[in-house]
């Protein structure tokens, strides 16, 4: 026998030695109890199952994107608070300089008065 | 289910997808020949080739909504029983050394013409390593080409030829052997 032909042949043998068997009647049953005793979560059919799960996916989606808009929040109330600070430190500034300005007026008057004064 | 009338596949899966338990039934029966072949061959013990292939059609229920037809659920139930099998050979060792007499006695209830020389082979097949033997079994026992047992499997397609090819001269010198005994 050629060595092709002993392959054809084991190849054939090995078809029929391989049919596949049956578990017999008792198997849909068991696998249909073991379903029947998983814990109730675990039991909707499937499709209820992957709805459940593309909720799930979408809560998480929302919590994600809230905190993502809190987060934007939080930095533009920061940056506000920065801008409102440097308006009135600039206010601040200003009426800095307006005091300055009148107080130098004031001084300037007064001695100003004293010399008229004597001089009358 | 509507009465007698038989169902197509799709339409039980699409059933079963629905949550019909009865769907559902029908499609483990139409598969768990294949499955627990598969499972038995691999691990060589009957109860857990049994608890094997319960386990993966739990899966199975659990992801039926990834199941988009017919040949693929039938590749995903191959997938995941050989990939399970593997598995459990590396976790439990006792599998792997087990003494092959319960796969070699599962004989399928149809007639050939050397029962012995059939048993035999069965025999040297469960002593293969597990990759062979996964291998072999997709080729011999579900007619798989070597593109879709590398699928299967993950595996490239010549690591596949390759195995076939050694896993063919180990059987061929084994059952010469036999033979050479017998006479």
């Amino acid at each position: 026998m050629s060595p092709d032909l002993e392959n054809e042949d084991l190849e054939r043998r090995l078809h029929g030695a391989l049919e596949a068997v049956d578990p017999g009647e008792r198997f849909v049953p068991g696998v249909l109890a073991r379903i029947a005793a998983e814990p109730a979560h675990a039991q909707r059919p499937p499709r209820a199952a992957a709805v459940v799960s593309w909720l799930a996916f979408g809560l998480a989606a929302s919590v994600v994107v809230a905190v993502l808009l809190a987060h934007e929040w939080q930095l533009r109330r920061i940056e506000e608070g920065r801008e409102a600070r440097r308006q009135l430190v600039e206010a601040l500034r200003v009426t800095d300089e307006k005091l300055n300005l009148a107080y130098r007026a004031v001084n300037t008057q007064q001695q100003a008065a004293p010399a008229e004064h004597s001089g009358a | 289910m509507s009465g007698d009338e038989p169902c197509t596949s799709g339409e039980l899966l699409t059933q079963a997808l629905a949550g019909e338990r009865a769907a559902f039934g029908a499609l483990v029966r139409a598969h768990q020949r294949s499955v627990y072949s598969l499972a038995l061959r691999m691990l060589s013990d009957r109860h857990a080739a049994e608890d094997l292939a319960q386990e993966v059609f739990l899966q199975l229920y659990h992801n039926l909504a990834s199941v988009s037809s017919e040949a693929h659920l039938g590749f995903w139930l191959r997938k995941v029983t050989m990939h399970r099998a593997i598995d459990r050979l590396r976790r439990t060792p006792r599998y792997a050394s087990a003494a092959p007499e319960e796969a070699a006695a599962a004989a399928s209830d149809t007639e050939h013409a050397d029962p012995m020389l059939e048993r035999r082979l069965r025999s040297l097949v469960s002593e293969l390593a597990p990759a062979a033997r996964a291998v072999v079994l997709l080729r011999y026992q579900e007619d798989l080409d070597p593109v879709e047992i590398a699928r299967t499997l993950k595996m490239p397609v010549n690591t596949v030829k390759s195995h076939l090819k050694r896993s063919l001269a180990q059987l061929r010198e084994r059952m010469n052997e036999t033979a050479d005994a017998l006479t």
